[in-house]
C-alpha cells in the first residue's frame, strides 16, 4: 500500500434528517407534514439482548442527550428489577441530568435559535443593530461567550460519569461512581464560575434569586425595566426584542402539554417503582390539557403509526409496541410520510391527542396544584400562559427560566453529597419483569419501557420528545405538535421563510430540518433551506 | 447592586472556558483524535485506531481522544495541546484502505464558520472550529491523516484494507509523536 499526499474532499457525516413542508396561502401557513426522513431502530437492536443493553445502547441515540437518555434507561431496570438505589445514586444521577441541560440552554440558545433574530427580514427594528452585535454567528459578543461558556457544565458530568457524551456509568441499583472531596469541589468550582459568568453576568444581569421572584408576566417586564444591568443582559434584550418584532404573536402549537417530570427527592425513591414515581419527582410530571390539569399516567401512552412506514395503524402501548418498519414506498400509498412514530395520550374524558413535550410543558407541570413540599411549585408560566398565551418567545423563555433553577438546584444537591456514604446497591436480576424509566432531557420527556421475559430483553421502546412534537399525523388526521404550530404563522417572504425556522427551532427537536414552502394553490415550491444549520 | 452582574468579555470568557484547573483533561503535549461513527462500517477506523493505541499503550505526554461523531465538542479537547493528530475516514473515490497524509498548507486553509452545520461536521470544520475556539491556544502543529473507506455499511466490522491501513497507520502516528515529544513515558 502506498501513501500519497493529495487534495481530498473528506467524508460528510451521515445523520437522519428532518423534512418540513409547509403549504402557503396568502402569506399564511395552511397545512404542514414533518417527516423523520431515517429509520432508528434501536429497538429491534435492542430485542433479545441482555437487559443492560439498554444502558449501553440507548445513550448512543443521541450526541446531545446522551445523559438523559442513560437516566432513563437506569431506571426503566430499577423498576423492572426492584433494586434499591442509595441516596448519594440518587443525588449523582440528578446532578448528571441537570449538567446535561444546563449544557444546553445556551449552547442552543446561541448555537441554534438566536441566529435567526439576526435575519435581514428584522432589519427595520431598530433594535436590529443591537441583536446582530449580540448574536451573529462566531462574531456576536454574546454568541462568543455563550457558546464558549456552555461546555463547563457537562464538564461536572464528566468528573461523575467518566466522560461526557455518551457515558454509561448509572447502572440498575446505583451508579458506577466514587467520587471523593476533590470532585466535589472542582464541580462546586465550575458550576459557580459558570453561574458568574454568563447565568447571572451575561444572561441575567441580576442574581438568580432575583430572577425567580418573578411570578407574573407583569413581574417579567417590570423587571426588564428595573435597572440598566437587567435590561441590558441578554435576557432583557431577548424580550425586548421578541415584543418589538412580534415573536410573541406565533408558533402557538396545540395548547396541551406532557411532563413526564424529573429529579428524584433521594429519601422518597430509594426503591424505585412506577407506582411512587409522581411523588418522589421533583420537577413534576403532569398533564394540562384543554384547561385541565391531570396526573400523568404512562399506561395512558400509546403510539400511532398511521402515518408512520411501520406496521400496524392503531395504538399501542409502549410494553406492547411494536416496531416493524416497511418499505417507505410502499407506505406512501396508504398515505404513510415519516419513520417518526405518534405518540398520543388518552386525556381522561377527552381521549387520545398530541401533546407538546419541553420547557414550556415542564412549566405547566409546576403550575398545577397540589405540589410536595419537596417539588417544584412556580406560578409563573400559568401567569405568562393566561396572559399572553404560547408563542415562540413564550417557548423559548419557559427554557431559559430552568437556568437559574436548575442551577441552585446542581448546587444543593453537590451539597447533599455524603462521601461516606454508599453509592450502589447490587440488585437481583430477575429473569422477567417490566419497567418503566423517563426523564426530562432539555427538550422534552424521554421515555423507555422494558419487557424482560427469559433474562433477555422481550421488548423495548423508547419514545423520544422529538418524536412526541415532531409525529406526524395520527389515525384520526390529527396534526403532530410542530406541525400544528406551523400552521398560522406569517410568512413575510417566501424565499426566507425565517419564521418557519424559528416556529421549528422553539421546539429544539433534535434532528437537522429542512423545510420545503409550497404554494398552496398552485404547489408551486417557493424554497427550501435548512433549519439547524449551525453547530 | 446591579454592578455585581456584570457579562464577561469574550476574552475572559475564552480564559474561563479553557482554564486548565477547572478541565477535565490533562494538559498533554500532543492530542490524537480518532473521528467517525463506530455503527457505519470503515467511517470507524478512527475511533476503532483511538482503542487500539490505547490498548498498545501511549506515554504521558500523549492524549487520545475518541472524537466519534460528537462535532463541535472535539474542538475543546484539544486546547492545552502543543500538537494534534487527527485520523478519519475519507471517501474520494479511490481504493478502499488508501492512506492520505493532508499536506500542511491544506491543513491551514481552513472552510469558513459561516454555515458550519453540526450534523456534517468533518475534520476540517473541527479544525476551523478550533481554530475560532482556541484562539491564540491553536496548536502549533496539526497532521491529517484520512483512510479512504470501503463501504460505510451500518453494523458491518472495518474491511479487510481498511484495517490494514489502520494498522499503518498507528505506525506513522507512533513515529510522528515520537519525534514531537520523544518516545520515554
Amino acid at each position: 500500500m502506498s501513501t500519497i499526499d493529495l487534495n481530498v474532499s473528506p467524508l460528510g457525516r451521515v445523520e437522519g434528517d428532518l423534512d418540513v413542508r409547509v403549504t402557503i396561502d396568502d402569506g399564511v401557513v395552511s397545512s404542514a407534514w414533518t417527516t423523520a426522513g431515517m429509520f432508528r431502530g434501536f429497538e429491534m437492536i435492542l430485542k433479545g439482548k441482555d437487559p443492560q443493553a439498554g444502558l449501553i445502547v440507548t445513550p448512543r441515540i443521541c450526541g446531545i442527550c446522551g445523559g438523559s437518555h442513560l437516566y432513563k434507561s437506569a431506571y426503566a431496570l430499577d423498576t423492572a428489577w426492584q433494586t434499591h438505589v442509595p441516596q448519594n445514586a440518587t443525588l449523582i444521577r440528578n446532578l448528571a441530568q441537570i449538567t446535561e441541560t444546563l449544557q444546553s440552554i445556551p449552547r442552543y440558545f446561541y448555537a441554534l435559535f438566536a441566529i435567526d433574530l439576526t435575519n435581514k427580514k428584522y432589519a427595520k427594528s431598530k433594535l436590529y443593530d443591537e441583536a446582530v452585535r449580540r448574536f451573529a454567528p462566531y462574531v456576536g459578543e454574546s454568541y462568543q461567550t455563550g457558546v464558549v461558556l456552555s461546555q463547563k457544565p457537562v464538564e461536572v458530568y464528566a468528573m461523575f460519569g467518566g466522560q461526557w457524551p455518551h457515558s454509561s456509568f448509572m447502572v440498575p441499583g446505583g451508579v458506577m461512581s466514587a467520587p471523593t472531596l476533590a470532585e466535589v469541589t472542582r464541580s462546586i468550582a465550575i458550576l459557580e464560575n459558570w453561574n458568574r459568568a454568563w447565568l447571572e453576568g451575561q444572561w441575567l444581569g441580576c442574581s438568580n434569586e432575583r430572577w425567580l421572584e418573578n411570578k407574573t408576566w407583569d413581574d417579567v417586564l417590570a423587571w426588564v425595566d428595573e435597572n440598566e444591568s437587567q435590561h441590558n443582559s441578554d435576557c432583557g434584550f431577548f424580550i425586548r426584542y421578541c415584543l418589538d418584532v412580534g415573536l410573541d404573536s406565533f408558533g402557538q402549537g396545540v395548547g396541551n402539554f406532557i411532563a413526564t417530570g424529573t429529579y428524584f427527592e433521594p429519601s422518597m425513591y430509594e426503591n424505585p417503582d412506577i407506582d411512587g414515581r409522581n411523588a418522589a419527582l421533583i420537577n413534576r410530571s403532569g398533564v394540562y390539557a384543554n384547561g385541565e390539569f391531570s396526573e400523568f399516567d404512562h399506561m395512558r401512552v400509546a403510539e400511532d403509526t398511521a402515518h408512520s412506514f411501520y406496521e400496524g395503524s392503531g395504538l399501542l402501548h409502549p410494553w406492547e409496541g411494536q416496531t416493524n418498519p416497511i418499505d417507505p414506498e410502499a407506505g406512501k400509498k396508504d398515505g404513510k410520510y415519516s419513520w417518526a412514530k405518534s405518540p398520543r395520550y388518552d386525556v381522561p374524558g377527552q381521549g387520545y391527542m398530541p401533546l407538546e413535550t419541553g420547557p414550556l410543558a415542564r412549566r405547566m407541570a409546576a403550575g398545577a396544584p397540589g405540589a410536595g413540599a419537596h417539588q417544584d411549585d412556580d406560578p409563573l408560566f400559568i401567569d405568562i400562559m393566561d396572559k399572553i398565551g404560547p408563542s415562540v418567545m413564550v417557548r423559548q423563555l419557559a427554557r431559559m427560566h430552568e437556568g437559574p433553577k436548575y442551577y441552585q438546584w446542581a448546587r444543593k444537591w453537590l451539597d447533599d453529597i455524603d462521601l461516606q456514604e454508599s453509592f450502589y446497591t447490587k440488585p437481583i436480576e430477575h429473569t422477567s419483569g417490566k419497567g418503566f424509566g423517563s426523564t426530562e432531557a432539555a427538550r422534552g420527556s424521554l421515555s423507555d419501557w422494558i419487557v424482560i421475559e427469559d433474562g433477555k430483553i422481550e421488548n423495548y421502546q423508547v419514545v423520544t420528545p422529538t418524536a412526541w412534537n415532531i409525529g406526524p399525523r395520527d389515525g384520526e388526521g390529527t396534526l403532530g405538535p410542530i406541525e400544528d404550530a406551523l400552521v398560522g404563522a406569517p410568512i413575510e417572504d417566501t424565499s426566507d421563510p425565517v419564521e418557519l425556522g424559528l416556529v421549528a427551532r422553539s421546539f429544539d427537536s433534535c434532528l437537522v430540518c429542512t423545510v420545503h414552502a409550497y404554494d398552496g394553490k398552485t404547489g408551486k415550491q417557493l424554497s427550501k433551506f435548512v433549519v439547524n444549520g449551525m453547530v | 447592586m446591579s454592578g455585581q452582574h456584570t457579562p464577561p468579555s469574550v476574552e475572559e470568557a475564552r480564559r474561563l472556558a479553557l482554564d486548565d484547573a477547572l478541565s477535565t483533561h490533562p494538559r498533554g503535549q500532543v492530542v490524537v483524535v480518532g473521528c467517525g461513527n463506530i455503527l457505519r462500517g470503515d467511517d470507524a477506523v478512527g475511533p476503532t485506531l483511538i482503542r487500539h493505541l490505547w490498548q498498545q499503550g501511549v506515554p504521558d505526554t500523549v492524549t487520545l481522544v475518541d472524537g466519534g461523531t460528537a462535532g463541535m465538542d472535539v474542538a475543546f479537547k484539544m486546547r492545552g495541546a502543543r500538537s494534534v493528530i487527527l485520523i478519519d475516514a475519507a471517501a474520494t473515490g479511490v481504493d478502499a484502505g488508501t492512506i492520505f497524509r493532508v499536506p500542511g498548507e491544506e491543513v491551514e486553509q481552513l472552510p469558513p464558520l459561516q454555515g458550519l452545520h453540526s450534523h456534517q461536521f468533518r475534520w476540517d470544520h473541527a479544525l476551523a472550529f478550533a481554530h475560532w475556539l482556541l484562539g491564540d491556544e491553536y496548536p502549533e502543529n496539526i497532521t491529517v491523516y484520512l483512510i479512504e473507506a470501503g463501504h460505510t455499511t451500518p453494523g458491518a466490522d472495518l474491511s479487510k484494507a481498511v484495517e490494514e491501513a489502520m494498522h499503518q497507520v498507528g505506525s506513522m502516528v507512533r513515529n510522528d509523536w515520537e519525534t514531537l515529544v520523544g518516545s520515554e513515558p
